[in-house]
């Protein structure tokens, strides 16, 4: 679903992705994790065509995001880390935006804003503007418009980050249910508990480069992930 | 605890004479020397109308024995300034501040962090007290024979006057916390009631002079009933000539009010300032919603963020406005326009005349202009969605013109009501102010892809402090005024009628151009904005 290869980004004299490498594929939920500023969010920003690279290339289910961003772009769903929305819209007015941009006909999106608003107990809140939301409401919502359009891919930056723990319980579900459907999930996080008892396969990256990826068992063998983690920072 | 609470605020209040607002970096020394001289020259020049003020009421109203009457006009005057120019920041810096809550959590008595954020407020109070007071002075002494006491006089005065406008504000501002988010259409009640302030300013200062005349013709029945409606400004003026029992009694009146202010608004600032005064919850009903194409999604979500913002509206769209009302008065006033013209003999010149007339207040209008800083920190939204970076573009401009065309349809056609056009400039007037409408437009955007402003954190940077803003609005200016020069230069070569054409090609074409570039070049630095 997501392939990426030899990626480079650079800023300046520094290279933030230097030669990355990932195949994501459908129905997997893959970690990446690294320390602050390893290079996960420009790498996730490239995968969604918000960030111009200067090397390799990025395919969605085979289509290159340089050639065709807006096809690729109709499969992709990316939940930033910060969710700066329209804070002039209210939450009710954002979902049927995001529905109405992704073409997602009236029935099936007031099907799926209810069963999701609901869940995340948004509901009550869709009538007030968005600038009255809490980060963790934000967050909420940002997910909520993500899945209106049952994307095939979804991308997320630190997707715990701000939630409650019973939405992050329901995020889990809902990223098992998708995968379940044949979606593909990339995501980062500090979080490695969640991620060693989520994910499928892990990358590691650290100052751009990758330095590990594999399944999960592959990755941590006998050990945790934090400890390898560690240990490939040079901290044990 | 106050002294470090006082130097925080003053570092906020003056932070723009040494710092960037855009950048966030500070200043140079000579970029902030610059800079406290732009803003002197600024001051010195709303000065001087006080001045004038000041010198036409001084000297008749001492010579009749009516000295602390010039000083109640004058101090009334700095008062309603000074409130006036300090009401706007008064809610926000009081109740709104960033760092209310990093304060309250600290172990510091809300009435000490009220204070240090009234001394902000008297900071501004005082800035605007000057403009007014300074000439108020110095007028004073060119009358009166200058003397210690007497100065000593007039700067306790202006002290107690600029405590005055402090409280006053500080009220003001108390109110609008108080009714603040109980209003339903917060944006539209905070243009109308800007636009009503705005009015009552232009017809005072248009009538300024006959007010001053009349005040004059009237000085003693308006000095009398002054005495009785207003004592204590009655024994200011008293007070400014040197009485010291009228001093100390309009003194203890203003610190009266100043300490019964404070206690109040020390007891409820808690409360105001943490509590969440969002209007009455309204509850989610789900309803029929209408499915829109891309174009239309984007277009409304464009309409959303104008009418989200009072600030966006009354800086960039009082053409909106003031077109309709410009038709409204041109119908009302249409015999002085025609004979107006008439006397002034300028019936060679009257096509182009409605043309940049139509021009000027359509330039009111640039919503195009921040329109794509106004984005912040959300574009990755239109980034990341499934549309062309010229989907988002034409958005902003399809905007743009609805906002501006539609309303320029009635004052476009009570022109060529009024003028009794020619069946040529029933058709041309419209065309080259419909061309123009659409460069503007075009132009505003393609400056603000040019100079883009994405971090900012009070949009108001966006939408006026930002020189893209100003290049789009003064650029319609000088592009109305070229037009007209032009004229006069290439008159002898060729006609009116031609040089409509000719005018309408060269808007045509040079918009042509600019609109290649923002569906070509523009898109692209969209699309890579960041």
């Amino acid at each position: 679903m997501l392939k990426i290869e030899n990626l480079v980004k650079v800023y300046g004299e520094k290279k933030a992705v230097d030669d990355l490498s990932l195949h994501i594929q459908p129905g997997e939920i893959y970690g990446f994790i690294g320390h602050n500023g390893a290079g996960k969010t420009t790498t996730l920003k490239a995968c969604c065509g918000i960030l111009q690279y200067d090397g390799g290339e990025i395919f969605v289910d085979g289509v290159s995001i340089k050639e065709d961003p807006i096809g690729c772009k109709k499969k992709i769903a990316y939940i930033p880390d910060n969710p700066d929305l329209y804070e002039f819209m209210t939450g009710i007015q954002f979902l049927n935006f995001v529905a109405d941009i992704f073409g997602v006909s009236s029935e099936v999106r007031q099907e799926r804003i209810r069963h999701y608003a609901d869940a995340f107990e948004l509901t009550k809140d869709l009538a007030q503007p968005i600038s009255s939301y809490s980060h963790g409401m934000k967050q909420k919502l940002a997910i909520i418009s993500a899945l209106v359009h049952e994307p095939c891919l979804i991308i997320m930056d630190e997707p715990f980050v701000g939630l409650d723990p019973k939405a992050t319980h329901l995020l889990k579900e809902i990223m098992k249910e998708m995968c379940s459907c044949g979606c593909a999930i990339f995501f980062s996080t500090h979080v490695l508990e969640v991620a060693e008892k989520l994910c499928d396969k892990v990358a590691i990256i650290k100052a751009g480069k990758l330095i590990r990826s594999g399944t999960m068992e592959e990755v941590k063998g006998d050990t945790s992930l934090e400890d390898v983690f560690l240990e490939l920072e040079g901290e044990k | 605890m106050t002294k470090a609470l006082l130097k925080k605020q003053m570092m906020e209040v003056f932070a723009w004479i040494y710092k960037n607002r855009k950048t966030g970096k500070l200043r140079s020394k000579q970029g902030m020397v610059g800079y406290i001289v732009l803003y002197l020259l600024l001051f010195a020049l709303l000065g001087s109308v006080f001045f004038v003020a000041a010198i036409t009421l001084c000297e008749p109203l001492v010579m009749s024995g009516l000295g602390w009457f010039y000083w109640c006009l004058m101090g009334l005057i700095s008062v309603f300034f000074g409130v006036f120019g300090s009401v706007f920041n008064t809610y926000a810096s009081l109740y709104q501040a960033k760092d209310n809550d990093f304060l309250l959590s600290m172990p510091i008595p809300t009435s000490r962090i009220l204070l240090a954020r009234m001394v902000g407020v008297y900071a501004m109070g005082l800035m605007y007290l000057l403009i007014v007071i300074v000439p108020t002075i110095i007028v004073w002494f060119m009358t009166v024979s200058i003397s210690v006491s007497g100065l000593i006089c007039v700067l306790l005065i202006s002290i107690l006057l600029s405590i005055l406008i402090l409280v006053l504000a500080a009220v003001l501002g108390w109110a609008v916390a108080l009714i603040a988010g109980k209003l339903k259409h917060k944006n539209l009640v905070t243009v109308f009631a800007s636009l009503v302030f705005i009015g009552a300013y232009y017809y005072f200062y248009a009538r300024a002079s006959v007010m001053l005349q009349d005040l004059l013709r009237n000085a003693e029945n308006v000095s009398n009933q002054m005495k009785i409606v207003l004592y204590p400004l009655y024994h200011m003026g008293l007070a400014a000539e040197g009485n010291w029992l009228s001093m100390m009694f309009f003194a203890a009146c203003v610190l009266a009010v100043f300490g019964i202010v404070y206690a109040v608004l020390s007891f409820s600032f808690l409360k105001l300032a943490t509590t969440n005064r969002g209007a009455a919850r309204k509850a989610y009903k789900e309803q029929a919603v209408k499915v829109r194409s891309i174009e239309s999604a984007l277009l409304q979500k464009e309409l959303r963020r104008f009418l989200g913002s009072s600030n966006y509206m009354l800086n960039c769209g009082l053409g909106i406005l003031f077109m309709p009302l410009g038709a409204a008065a041109l119908v009302w006033k249409a015999a002085d326009v025609r004979m107006f013209l008439e006397l002034a003999a300028l019936d060679n010149y009257i096509p182009l005349i409605a043309a940049a007339g139509i021009g000027v207040v359509a330039t009111m209008n640039d919503i195009t202009a921040p329109s794509v800083s106004l984005e912040g920190k959300s574009l990755w939204l239109v980034q990341v969605f499934p549309v062309t970076a010229k989907q988002a573009l034409t958005a902003k401009l399809k905007l743009h013109l609805l906002l501006t065309v539609i309303p320029a349809i009635p004052l476009i056609a009570v022109v060529e009501w009024l003028l009794a056009m020619t069946p040529f400039y029933a058709i041309f007037v419209p065309v080259v102010s419909v061309l123009f409408i659409f460069l503007m437009a075009v132009l505003g955007l393609v400056i603000n892809l040019k100079m883009p402003n994405l971090n900012w954190t009070n949009e108001i940077v966006p939408i006026k402090q930002s020189m893209g803003v100003m290049f789009a609005l003064f650029g319609g200016w000088v592009i109305i005024i070229v037009s007209g020069v032009l004229y006069v230069l290439v008159k002898k070569f060729f006609g009116m009628e031609v040089y409509f054409v000719l005018i309408s090609l060269l808007m045509l074409m040079v918009s042509g151009m600019l609109y290649r570039w923002l569906m070509t070049k523009g898109a692209d630095i969209f699309q890579s904005l960041a």
